[in-house]
Order: structure tokens, then sequence, then C-alpha cells
């Protein structure tokens, strides 16, 4: 120590000492303490701008608008109205080899409808018959091979007893909510409404079937009143179909769309509002 | 290595819609394990503080969520749900880029989700948010 304070000037040697202590004690290396920050202040969170209802109204998109199958029928379940829903699907016999492709999607969606709402009770072979007449039905339109494929290999693993119903269940709704959308780059802009179109009749004849086999008219309002949907299915008819061939399919499906309208219309739809849907879609898939 | 991995640090952020869709997909198949599933799901590439908007339709008494997930150059997306007047009936309060938000209504009609690009890491580039209507 003597030999450090001859070396050091005279305030230097406590300082020293200190470090060399608190290094001894700690085992390390005294480090250069650095000045301590204060901490960095948290952004909040900053609401996004409010839009206008005229905001809202001219830039809404259509994709996620219509409800899928399998949400209708838990809408029903919730009502207290599915109880053998399974049992009102009819075997329909939906042929897919057709000239006009508007049908053919149509049709597709009827069949899809089929497949999602009788996925849990549907014998083995029925439902494997029934994603034969989609893939038919894609192909048709030329939706690309991804969605073929994975019809492929729902319909193999169905076959070998591969995948639970209620997996299928999930595979089936996220094919209909997640890849069909995306066959538009392939089967066109009209392929993917008029798919939805399908489905939605299907629902809706059932839905309104099964209010009226439970005798709950009161139901007609909470799961058939959906006059957005309407209106996006007939813009898309009138229009879009404006330069085609009179079709008996897409002019019965004009028809009830414009029905179906008025209907939606009512602040709340009564027994008789319910047989008139039942009606009007009948008039339609029996067309198909 | 360290030179690497800096220059690709230094790449320009990029819309990348297949990291979105990958981060959603992971996040509707969690929600099949709680009894959720999905009505559509969709993507939009937007600028900073850009926006979209999408029509819904949602059952009376069915729970919904909606889900979002931004890629790598969203710092902060937002959801926002409208009724049919206008009126906000949801909103998700978070900061960052995988908002959600809840809603049960009373009634069967018409909404509007509002998916905003609050804020992106490089505003100069766009980014990506993949967005789905879940129910249960």
């Amino acid at each position: 120590m003597s030999l450090l304070r001859s070396l050091l000037p005279a305030f230097a040697v406590p300082s020293m000492v200190t470090i060399l202590s608190l290094a001894a004690c700690s085992g390390e290396p005294a480090k250069p303490t650095e000045p301590v920050q204060p901490p960095a202040p948290v952004e909040a969170p900053t609401a996004p701008p409010e839009l206008a209802i005229a905001d809202l109204e001219a830039n809404a998109q259509n994709v996620t608008l219509v409800p899928s199958p399998a949400e209708m029928q838990k809408a029903m379940e919730k009502a207290g109205i599915a109880d053998g829903l399974s049992k009102l699907v009819q075997d329909r016999q939906l042929k897919m080899d057709v000239e006009n492709k508007d049908v053919v999607a149509v049709r597709t969606g009827v069949v899809l409808a089929d497949c999602l709402l009788t996925v849990k009770d549907s014998p083995k072979e029925k439902l494997v018959e029934r994603l034969g007449v989609v893939k038919a039905g894609m192909q048709s339109l030329g939706a690309g091979t991804d969605i073929q494929a994975t019809i492929d290999d729902l319909t193999a693993r169905i076959t070998n007893d591969g995948i639970s119903r209620d997996d299928l269940v999930k595979e089936l709704d996220e094919m209909h909510g997640a890849i069909i959308p995306e066959i538009k780059f392939e089967a066109g802009e009209r392929a993917v409404p008029l798919i939805q179109a399908g489905s939605w009749l299907e629902g809706s004849n059932l839905v309104s079937a099964a209010i009226l086999t439970a005798n709950k008219p009161d139901a007609g309002t909470q799961l058939l009143r959906q006059p957005q949907v309407v209106d996006y299915f007939l813009k898309y008819v009138q229009t879009e179909g404006a330069d085609k061939a009179p079709d008996a399919v897409l002019k019965q499906l004009e028809g009830t769309l414009n029905k179906l309208k008025e209907i939606a219309a009512k602040p709340s739809l009564s027994g008789d509002d319910v047989k008139e849907v039942k009606a009007q879609t009948d008039s339609v898939l029996a067309l198909l | 290595m360290h030179m690497l991995l800096l220059s690709l640090l230094a790449l320009p952020a990029r819309a990348d819609e297949d990291q979105a869709e990958t981060c959603l997909r992971t996040k509707i198949w969690d929600g099949y394990n709680s009894g959720w599933a999905v009505r559509t799901s969709t993507k939009a590439t937007l600028n900073q503080a850009g926006h979209k908007v999408y029509l819904v339709t949602l059952y009376a008494g069915n729970d919904y969520k909606v889900l979002a997930c931004g890629d790598s150059n969203i710092a902060n997306a937002d959801l926002v749900l409208y009724d049919h007047t206008g009126k906000q009936v949801a909103t998700d309060s978070s900061s960052d880029k995988e908002p959600s938000l809840s809603y049960t209504p009373q009634s069967t009609d018409t909404y509007y989700i509002a998916v905003h690009a609050s804020k992106l890491n490089d505003p100069t580039k766009q980014g990506s948010i993949a967005t789905a209507v879940t129910y249960k």
C-alpha cells in the first residue's frame, strides 16, 4: 500500500481501495458505471380515426358479408330449431357438365352447403359423393388445382377413416371460408358470389323449413331477414348477368331474390313470410 | 455472418401477405380448439394510416370474434366494429399488430368492420393485414 501511495496522488488512493474492495467482493472486475437513463415513455395507444357512415357505406367490401351455412346452423341451434336439420337436406342429383358457368357455380354452392350441414351424421359414402360433386363443379369453373387437391385429400381421409367428423367440420369450414374465396383468381370474380348465393339459398330454404317444422315463426326475423345479403346477390345477378343469354335458373333466381328483398324490408317476419321464403327458395332449387 | 445479418435487417420492409396469413391461420386453428369456427378470411395491403372496410352480417345470439394479423411492417393495427347506423359498438384496445375484438349482437343485422394500419415500422412502404370473422 505504501508503494501505491507513493505512485498515486493522495486523493486517488481511497478511491482505488474502494474499487479494488468491491471487485474482490463480487469476484468480477469492476465495470465503469453508466448513467441511469429514465425509462422511455410508453406510447399511449391512440384510437384510429372514427369513420363516417358515408365513408363506411361507400367503401365497404362484400367479401365477409354472407354468413356461412355452418354459421347459419349455429344460429339455428341457439334458436332451438336445429334438431333434425340434416334430415331436411334433400338428396339432389346435380350435374356440373352444363355450359352455363353461373348455373354451375350456384349448384356447387348448394352441394357445398349440403356437405357442411350434414357432415356430422351423413354416411361416409354420401359425404364422399357430395364432395365429388363439389370437385366436379370446381373443375368446371376452372377453379385451379389447390381446391381440387384439398378435396382429394379430404376424400381420401374420409374413405380411410383418417379424420374425425369434428375435424372434418373444421376442414370443410376452412375450405368454405378461406380457400374458396381465393378461387376468384382462376375462376373469375363471378364464381365466388354465385357459389355463395347457392349456399345461402339452400341454407335459407332449410332454415325456413326448420322454422315451419318447429312452429317457431318468431325465429324468422333473426334467421332470415338479411336485406344486404339479398341486395348483394341481386345486384350481381342483374348487372353481372345482363350481358348473358337469359337462363331459366338465373331468371327464377332474380325473381326469387326480388321477392326475398320485399320480405327482408319488413321490420319483422310473420309465419306467412317464412312460408313465402320456403316457397320461393324451393322454386329456384327445383330448377337446378 | 454479422454483415449478412445486418444487410438483411437493412432491407426495406415490404408488404408480406403470406406472413400475415400464416399468423392468422395459426390463430384460426387455435380458435377451433375453443369452439370458434371461421366465416371468412381476407387480406388487405395498406399504407400508413390507411384502412379497409368490410360489410358483415352477424346473427343474433352467436358470439363473434374478429381477428387480424399484420406483417412485419405493421407496428400497430386496429379493428373497429360499427353498426349499420355508423355507431361504434366494439373496438380493440391494443397497440400491437395482432388486434381482436369480440361482439355478441342482440339482433341479426349488418355491421361494418374497419381495419386500420395505424402505424407502420417503415411508413414509406406498405403493410399487409389478414382479417378473419370467427363465430361460436
